[in-house]
């Protein structure tokens, strides 16, 4: 396979990096888990992009560590979308303010 | 630049766009879909580099079913969040920012034409074949991975059950 050059390269980890570090201000600034579930998701999204360079030189490798997150992803999801089940369920709210145990103020 | 670098830049520029999107919309429902948008994106530049098994992964199975599922619970939870952050927070992300596209800049402008030009012209496409991918290493790869999200499923059935 042919190796990338490195404009193209500088583009994709630059586009990966913007990706990750809105994933990050998202993950931060949400007041609720639905917001933190996006701002998860966004930062597997950045994570496949940096996945493409890898394919240049090792394409098998690449595609078992993006199976790997996808299949991470996935897991994510469903303890996510099961904690905002119960969340709501208990506090009959989705608001990260309504969690008493645990974390800090940003 | 030639025309596959102009259509990368504006492929990774669309989706820099809506990944901001994300950030600066209120309404969940609105960031789920640009959220979408950004993922189609990704692996639109995967279809650009012809890694074809990855982009039918990412928007069959990433966007088919995990973002749809985030969309749903968006649409489902509709909230418009307040900003915990300052932000002066963006003063040091346009100084990163500025430095990356002076050094990529100083670096285009030090390569000679002729030589940028035919480093441009390199093949874009990546041709990744999966028949390479299945063997018994990977295939065991696979067998733990789907093993352990069963045992997820069944742990997050349990504490859901338990909660009712």
């Amino acid at each position: 396979m042919p190796a990338l050059d490195f404009m193209t390269v500088s583009i994709i980890y630059i586009t990966a990096i913007v990706i990750l570090l809105v994933g990050y201000l998202t993950a931060v600034s949400s007041k609720d888990i639905v917001r933190l579930l996006i701002a998860l998701e966004l930062m597997f999204g950045a994570v496949f992009m940096s996945l493409i360079p890898l394919f240049s030189v090792l394409p098998d490798p690449a595609f078992g560590v993006a199976l790997l997150t996808i299949f991470a992803s996935g897991g994510e999801l469903l303890v996510l979308s099961a904690a905002i089940v119960i969340h709501d369920r208990r506090k009959k709210s989705i608001l990260t303010s309504s969690v008493s145990i645990g974390g800090d103020n940003v | 630049m030639n025309v596959e670098m102009l259509l990368l830049v504006a492929l990774a520029g669309v989706t820099a766009l809506s990944t901001l999107g994300v950030l600066l919309t209120k309404d969940n429902f609105y960031a789920a879909m640009y959220m979408t948008l950004t993922l189609v994106m990704v692996a639109t530049i995967y279809a650009f580099f012809s890694i074809e098994p990855v982009f039918v992964l990412i928007v069959f199975v990433f966007i088919g079913a995990i973002g749809i599922v985030t969309v749903a619970i968006a649409a489902t939870y509709r909230h418009g969040p307040e900003r915990q952050f300052s932000v002066f927070w963006a003063i040091p992300i346009v100084v990163t920012a500025a430095v990356l596209c002076y050094s990529i800049y100083t670096y285009v402008l030090d390569v000679p034409v002729y030589t940028a030009l035919m480093t441009f012209t390199t093949h874009y496409s990546l041709k990744y074949s999966i028949e390479n991918f299945i063997t018994t290493e990977y295939l065991l790869l696979l067998l733990f991975m789907t093993s352990l999200a069963v045992l997820l499923m069944l742990s997050v059935v349990n504490i859901y059950r338990s909660e009712n």
